[in-house]
């Protein structure tokens, strides 16, 4: 798969196993790669039998769409690292400590505007001095960016000093996180906007063909005259500006935030994203439409079986499991890219 | 298909059980059959050549007693009249079967010492300490008994691919917990210089003396000869024939291969009169010292020498992939050292020798491989068109005649040699100014050889400067019109053309007679 962060192994290719009618068959109907719509749609109907007055309404769908934006915020964030070969965990501290950053710059007189661009500011900032550690300094990116996040949450935590930050601010700030727009949520609209551009820079443009290149030889991308590190550094930047923009989204959804805010979404995130390498594509790369299926995948689960009465701990099962499963998945498919 | 079932060179052996006996092995990858019904059977002790061409399944056959790919139903194998089934790596090893894989199959990261006992283990308890001195020793040993003599905790990534080589096959050949019935080497030459390929052999027939079977893989038809006493001839995933290597020449055995007579083209000597493009002067890193070297428009200009004597070096430093002293000047502008994306602006392209570290991205597929030396080429509008790639793709696939031609397909799907014309394919799209090329035949077989050295010298014709590297001495002679000797680091002669292979390989080793170590550096 692309997300190995061991380049120097010489990998022997795929290995590959009997094909028999019944595979023939799944590969057909693309069920390797349409698999999570397939699931997506099995998941509705079993909610609507099971759950029929409350999961049938516009009120579920509202609900999913602004639970699932700022995951996909984070999700898309990490596809641009993922996409070369880099882990970025530090994402959901940037997050963290964005969503306090904006509201306490607010507190502190500045208006929504200009504290909305300073934030995205630190994100940069943050996100260049990740890559600095893994593009110059030469850290593994597991690493560097793990530390990174350590210290992020210590950082969020002197910000707020521990307390939960409300939003006294301008109701400008927040209607950009609670209003809606043609019937779904803004947060949503932020999401399916970022998605567009991710889709048209990783599909479309040379830049993308250079950031996959990257994540499936970094040697012999460098040989072919690309310039590596530069990309490296870029998918670490934008990796935090876009971590820090999925912060700003949260706190104006919230209209609060607290330091321990960030974390919880690295998992979901990372979930979706390397189920996402799965679907749509197929080839395992880290994709922007495998992605948000991914993400609406795990979010209707999610929403359904608390609908239907399960436990609040239900989601860090499902997304726990959705994570094992898609890299499960990944390997099949790479034994099967054929 | 039936195959008489000849056992060249091993008549004596008649009644014995075979070491190795397969039986109608398959494979079918998605629809398509790559391997139909391929018989094959080997005495302890025969020493068996498979040939075929580029594609024809060769490596599959391999991989399948290797327990890598699950062969289709109705295959049967059997090791010293033991049916086995071999369904993972560790099967095919309890029974015997012994590996030299075409990609080597090694750790980059580990060292030769690691290397060394993976798969087989480290010759004490799972959960005891490694004895690291004892392993360091018998790795030395290991490696020294091929004649090389590098530094066994480098990883295995730094080393130089005939060092690679020496490394895989020690590690086939070395001690297992099982007792070694079959030795399978697929293409282990393809990266190592003629005295080495000699020491090699020497190790070859050691192990056939000890009564083990050897299969040995190579598109080097000489080699066939010197080595085996009978070869089996794969067609289209097909086994055509097995001969005593005796009743066969190069003529008929290429027929057999390829299925209809071929007619072999001598070089066409392209002439030197034109002005210079690339220009190195004192240029030194790695084992390479103060090369000075002018290649004129059109001019193929080849880099010859053993294992250490700097032709490794050569082409990474040529092209500025490292950092390097010296200068490397391109129509007169100088290339910074380190900057391939530089170089590439200058007009530069580079096949470098390991294919799978260097040069391929294995999981994306073959357009893609095609299109990275310059994917803006596809871009209209502001945004890559697929179509377009596919199309170019197609286009080159033909021209280079890879096989198959499905530019959809991953490259991991592909032989070596139909990998290796992907590659070179990339740079010939872009008609770059000089070409470096680094074992730019590696893995390819006879007929492809030629296409690939038609294309070659096509791209010289039209007016590119070529530095060819190459530890296949034939192939210096059919295209250079001048071979750069090197030794030590240092050149040691400079052949003009009229060149003949054996006077390259006469100048590599009459300076290794020459030197005795530690002799004069200028
Ligand atoms: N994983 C795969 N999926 C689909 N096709 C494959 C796969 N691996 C190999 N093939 C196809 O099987 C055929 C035989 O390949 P194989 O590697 O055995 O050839 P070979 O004889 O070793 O050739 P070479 O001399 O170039 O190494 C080729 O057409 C190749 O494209
Ligand atoms: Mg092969």
């Amino acid at each position: 798969m692309s997300i190995t962060t061991e380049p120097t192994a010489i990998d022997p290719g795929p290995r590959q196993t009997a094909v028999g009618s019944g595979s023939r068959l799944v590969r057909r109907l693309g069920i390797g790669r349409f698999s999570g719509i397939y699931v997506w749609a099995l998941l509705i109907v079993l909610f609507a039998v099971l759950v029929p007055e409350t999961f049938l309404t516009a009120s579920t769908v509202r609900s999913i769409g602004a639970n699932s934006a700022v995951t996909s915020l984070v999700a898309l964030a990490l596809i641009v690292p993922v996409a070369c070969g880099l882990f970025d965990l530090s994402v959901a501290a940037i997050l963290g400590i964005a969503a306090v950053l904006v509201l306490d710059l607010q507190a502190r007189g500045l208006s929504a505007g200009i504290a909305v661009l300073l934030t995205l500011v630190a994100g940069a900032v943050i996100g260049a001095f990740n890559g600095f550690l893994v593009v110059k300094v030469g850290i593994d990116s597991f690493i560097a960016t793990l530390g990174m996040s350590s210290v992020l949450a210590a950082g969020a935590f002197a910000v707020t000093n521990g307390n939960q930050l409300v939003a006294q601010v301008p109701s400008t700030f927040v209607t950009l996180g609670q209003g809606t727009l043609l019937g779904l949520p803004r947060p949503v609209w932020y999401a399916v906007a970022v998605a567009a551009v991710l889709y048209y820079v990783t599909e479309r443009t040379t830049a993308g063909r250079y950031m996959y290149a990257i994540g499936g030889n970094i040697e012999a991308s460098r040989l072919v005259g690309i310039r590596v590190d530069r990309v490296r550094f870029a998918s670490l930047v934008t990796s935090g500006v876009l971590g820090a923009l999925a912060g700003i989204v949260l706190a104006a959804q919230l209209g609060a935030s607290s330091a321990d805010i960030g974390p919880a979404y690295l998992l979901p995130a990372f979930s979706a994203v390397l189920l996402g390498a799965t679907q749509i594509k197929g080839n395992g790369r880290a994709n922007v439409l495998g992605t948000l299926v991914a993400v609406v995948l795990l979010a209707t689960g999610i929403f359904g079986l608390q609908l239907a009465g399960a436990p609040i701990f239900i989601s860090g099962l499902f997304n726990g499991v959705a994570l094992i499963l898609a890299v499960s998945l990944a390997l099949r498919a790479n034994r099967q890219a054929a | 298909m039936s195959s008489p079932d000849l056992r060249g060179g091993t008549a004596g052996n008649g009644g014995a059980t075979p070491a190795l006996d397969v039986r109608s092995a398959s494979k079918t990858f998605g629809s398509i059959r790559v391997l139909h019904d391929v018989d094959l059977t080997l005495a302890a002790g025969e020493l068996r050549a498979l040939v075929g061409e580029n594609g024809s399944g060769k490596s599959t056959l391999v991989k399948i007693l290797a327990g890598y790919h699950m062969p289709d139903e109705g295959t049967r194998i059997a090791v010293g009249g033991r049916e086995v089934a071999p369904h993972h790596a560790g099967v095919s090893e309890t029974a015997g079967l012994r590996f030299v894989h075409q990609d080597l199959a090694l750790v980059g990261a580990l060292s030769s010492v690691e290397n060394l006992g993976l798969g087989r283990g480290y010759g004490n308890g799972r959960m005891r300490p490694l004895a690291w001195s004892r392993l360091r020793r018998e790795a030395r040993e290991a490696i020294g008994e091929l004649g090389y003599h590098f530094d066994v905790d480098r990883p295995v990534a730094t080393l130089g691919a005939s060092e690679r080589t020496a490394l895989a096959v020690a590690r086939a050949v070395s001690p297992h917990t099982s007792t070694a019935r079959v030795l399978v080497l697929d293409e282990p030459t393809a990266n190592l210089p003629g005295p080495e390929v000699e020491q090699l052999f020497g190790l070859v027939r050691r192990v056939r003396d000890a009564g083990i079977a050897v299969l040995f893989i190579s598109h080097h038809l000489n080699e066939v000869f010197d080595l085996a006493e009978s070869v089996s001839v794969l067609r289209g995933g097909e086994h055509v024939a097995t001969r005593p290597v005796a009743e066969l020449d190069e003529t008929s055995l290429i027929e057999l291969m390829v299925g209809h007579s071929v007619e072999r083209h001598a070089g066409r000597r392209p002439s030197a009169a034109a002005a210079t493009v690339l220009s190195a002067q004192r240029l030194s890193g790695g084992s390479v010292q103060r090369l000075d070297l002018d290649v004129a428009a059109g001019e193929i200009v080849g880099i010859a020498g053993i294992t250490g004597s700097g032709r490794e070096a050569v082409a990474s430093l040529m092209f500025g992939a490292e950092p390097a002293a010296g200068t490397v000047t391109v129509n007169g502008s100088p290339i910074p050292p380190g900057r391939p994306d530089a170089s590439i602006a200058a007009g530069m392209g580079l096949v470098p020798a390991e294919r799978a570290t260097k040069a391929v991205m294995l999981g994306h597929d073959v357009a893609e491989n095609l299109s990275i030396s310059r994917p803006k080429d596809f871009v209209r509008r502001g945004s890559m068109r697929r179509r377009l790639e596919y199309q170019a793709a197609a286009g080159w696939l033909e021209k280079l005649d890879v096989r198959p031609r499905e530019p959809r397909m991953p490259l991991a799907a592909l032989s070596g040699g139909n990998a290796q014309k992907v590659i070179l394919a990339r740079w010939l799209r872009l008609q770059p100014k000089v070409l470096v090329l680094d074992e730019p035949t590696q893995g390819v077989d006879v007929g492809a050889k030629e296409d690939i050295h038609q294309r070659i010298e096509e791209a010289a014709g039209q007016g590119c400067a070529v530095v060819v590297c190459s530890t296949d001495n034939e192939e210096l002679a059919r295209l250079c019109g001048r071979v750069i000797v090197l030794g030590r680091g240092l050149e040691t002669a400079q052949l003009a053309a009229p060149i003949s292979a054996d006077d390259i390989t006469a100048a590599c080793l009459a300076d290794t007679r020459e030197r005795s170590p530690r002799e004069h550096h200028h």
